[in-house]
């Protein structure tokens, strides 16, 4: 079965009722599904880690029932295990797969957006078949209303493909760092295979013939795949957009390029050894090399391996062990519960889809303006509105306006993710690291923006903007922009915006 | 002749499905090696199975008490990189 690929239909984008827009995304972000075929746009739009806008309403969690791994990765330490720690890889609790389906059928009752279940690690969980795909038969009996997913290193997918089909689940994501062994050897380190234990480009090269062995195979099935790429700059970057171009012509709806996380103290090879990881603008282009104009996952958060609630959030200790045990849960009546509030939650994005397009259509019919392209950060919890505090954001949203439209380009952590210390290594204030996290930007959009901040945030040449409180973002990024350039200030060329951006 | 599992063990379970002899157990804190059920595999594969597949340095030892994976070995991180990098972060 070959199924259509992203960025194999240039043209229609091109040539469809656009008028004379280049980018399919014209307009705003929404449209970025429409060159899908409706069989997956219907999988995917409504799913957190696919949709920029269903992730501001659906949530997630993964369940860490697949500690053990058949290879090593040299940006993943097994050691590692700390609560302040929000990075693939990374769990706090181990559980069974009877503490799994618990927990699992606990969130979705407390938090009835919950529409994904994820079975990410911190291991393997095609090494863990007997623990992973306990936990998915029993849940695809138990909760049916909960569409689940699973991520491998697909060394042992081949073996697990048949298995994986008969449960409820449609998405399946491969991490495919390289398709070149020599690149591999330095990725790998090595992989248990065969009984042995296996170094260097042998190894590598193993595992690759196993990950694209199981992506045809899955693509086979019509199970959708997802690709996952991590960006090692001088390992891999240059040859990520290869990968990109054999996965997607195997039939990969997806390639999702995600930034190297490399710290010393996170005791990885990468960390220790002083990888640097991506800059923001390095990995834009490649990811706009390797998207397209699909820019579906500019969102992903990477996150942990027992991450639960809305992308950004994690609402995990809540339902610790303790916690679950002494929750009795009513599945059929949350159920019922779910879907009344899934339906709400449909007909609200629905109707903000609808407006969007409608605005992207009027934005379309008027005179186009000719200024350069300026990024913006906005401070949101969620729902699509500019609705968070400056000083309480924990993450920005950067978005891009040109005359092309607006479209979300990432986002940005603002606090360090070891929280506690409020000065770190150079004296810097959380203040000061946040304003520096918004390097590139011009203007940041929150509810409110207190006033040493509203002056640092100034001196730093990013206008701190406190008028759209409560407004849909996109509008109030469109209106930011028009006002930018008819003062005239995005006349300029800005070389620093694409340099820090 | 045994091998055994040390307290730098991060119980990962890796070892546990692969010991041809089923010496291996999950227990606190740590997973532990039977010893009179380990044959540290002979007769069935010519290396260490447990061994092979741990990704720990240092967590699995042999019946002399000798680390089988020693420091730098899977990570590939050379320990005087390592304990640069440790030293490096505690005196912060």
């Amino acid at each position: 079965m070959q199924l259509p690929v992203l960025n194999n239909t240039p043209s229609q984008a091109e040539h469809g009722a656009k008028g004379g827009c280049s980018a399919s995304s014209c307009g705003t972000t929404d449209n970025q599904m429409d060159s899908l075929p409706d069989s997956i746009r219907e999988k995917v739009q409504n799913h957190p880690c696919y949709s920029e806008d269903a992730h501001h309403y659906f949530a997630r969690m993964h369940v860490a029932v697949a500690p053990a791994c058949n290879i090593q990765c040299h940006y993943c330490n097994r050691k590692y295990d700390c609560a302040n720690e929000s990075r693939p890889g990374v769990v706090s609790e181990l559980l069974t797969p009877d503490q799994a389906v618990k927990k699992t059928m606990a969130v979705a009752a407390t938090i009835p957006q919950m529409t994904v279940l994820g079975i990410a690690g911190p291991g393997d969980p095609l090494a863990n078949p007997e623990r992973t795909f306990e936990t998915f038969r029993r849940l695809s009996e138990e909760a049916p209303d909960i569409k689940l997913c699973v991520s491998t290193n697909g060394l042992a997918l081949p073996d697990a493909v048949e298995e994986l089909s008969k449960h409820n689940i449609d998405h399946v994501t491969i991490t495919i760092n390289t398709v070149d062994p020599e690149i591999g050897a330095k990725i790998y380190p090595w992989i248990f295979w065969n009984n042995k234990r296996i170094k260097g480009i042998k190894g590598a090269k193993i595992l690759i013939e196993q990950q694209q062995k199981g992506l045809e195979m899955l693509i086979a099935k019509g199970i959708l795949v997802k690709v996952n790429s991590v960006m090692i700059p001088g390992v891999n970057d240059q040859h990520l957009a290869e990968v990109s171009r054999v996965v997607k012509s195997k039939g990969a709806f997806l390639h999702n390029v995600m930034p190297l996380i490399a710290e010393a103290e996170h005791g990885t090879f990468y960390g220790v050894m002083g990888q640097r990881g991506p800059t923001p603008d390095e990995l834009q282009d490649l990811q706009d090399s390797c998207s397209g104009d699909m820019n579906m996952m500019r969102h992903c958060r990477q996150c942990r391996a027992d991450a639960v609630g809305l992308l950004g959030e994690d609402r995990g200790d809540e339902f610790t062990l303790d916690k679950i045990e002494e929750m009795d849960i009513d599945y059929q009546a949350a159920m019922e519960k779910r879907k009344v509030i899934h339906q709400a939650i449909q007909e609200e994005m629905d109707s903000k889809r609808l407006e969007k397009a409608v605005k992207a259509q009027q934005h379309q019919q008027e005179p186009k303006l000719t200024t350069r392209p300026v990024l913006m950060a906005v401070a949101t919890s969620g729902q699509g509105v500019i609705n968070v505090h400056f000083g309480h954001a924990k993450e920005f949203l950067i978005y891009e306006a040109s005359p092309e439209g607006v479209r979300f380009i990432s986002h940005r952590k603002a606090d360090q993710y070891c929280g506690g210390d409020s000065t770190c290594g150079d004296g810097e204030s959380v203040l000061q690291l946040t304003i520096r996290a918004l390097a590139g930007c011009e203007a940041v959009l929150c509810s409110k923006v207190g006033y040493e901040p509203w002056e640092m945030l100034e001196a730093a040449g990013i206008a701190p903007n406190g008028e759209h409180a409560m407004e849909p973002i996109e509008d109030a990024v469109m209106a930011v922009y028009k006002e930018m350039a008819a003062a005239g200030k995005l006349d300029e060329k800005n070389e620093a915006v694409r340099a820090n951006a | 002749m045994a091998v055994s599992i040390i307290d730098l063990c991060v119980n990962c379970f890796a070892c546990e499905p692969v010991c041809p002899s089923h010496a291996i157990s999950e227990a606190k804190p740590h997973f532990m090696v039977d010893p009179k059920k380990c044959t540290e595999c002979e007769g069935d594969f010519p290396v260490f199975q447990c061994a092979s597949i741990c990704p720990i340095e240092g967590a699995i030892l042999d019946s002399f008490g000798v680390a089988i994976n020693p420091p730098g070995s899977l990570t590939g991180i050379p320990p005087e990189k390592m304990a640069e990098a440790m030293a490096e972060l505690q005196s912060h």
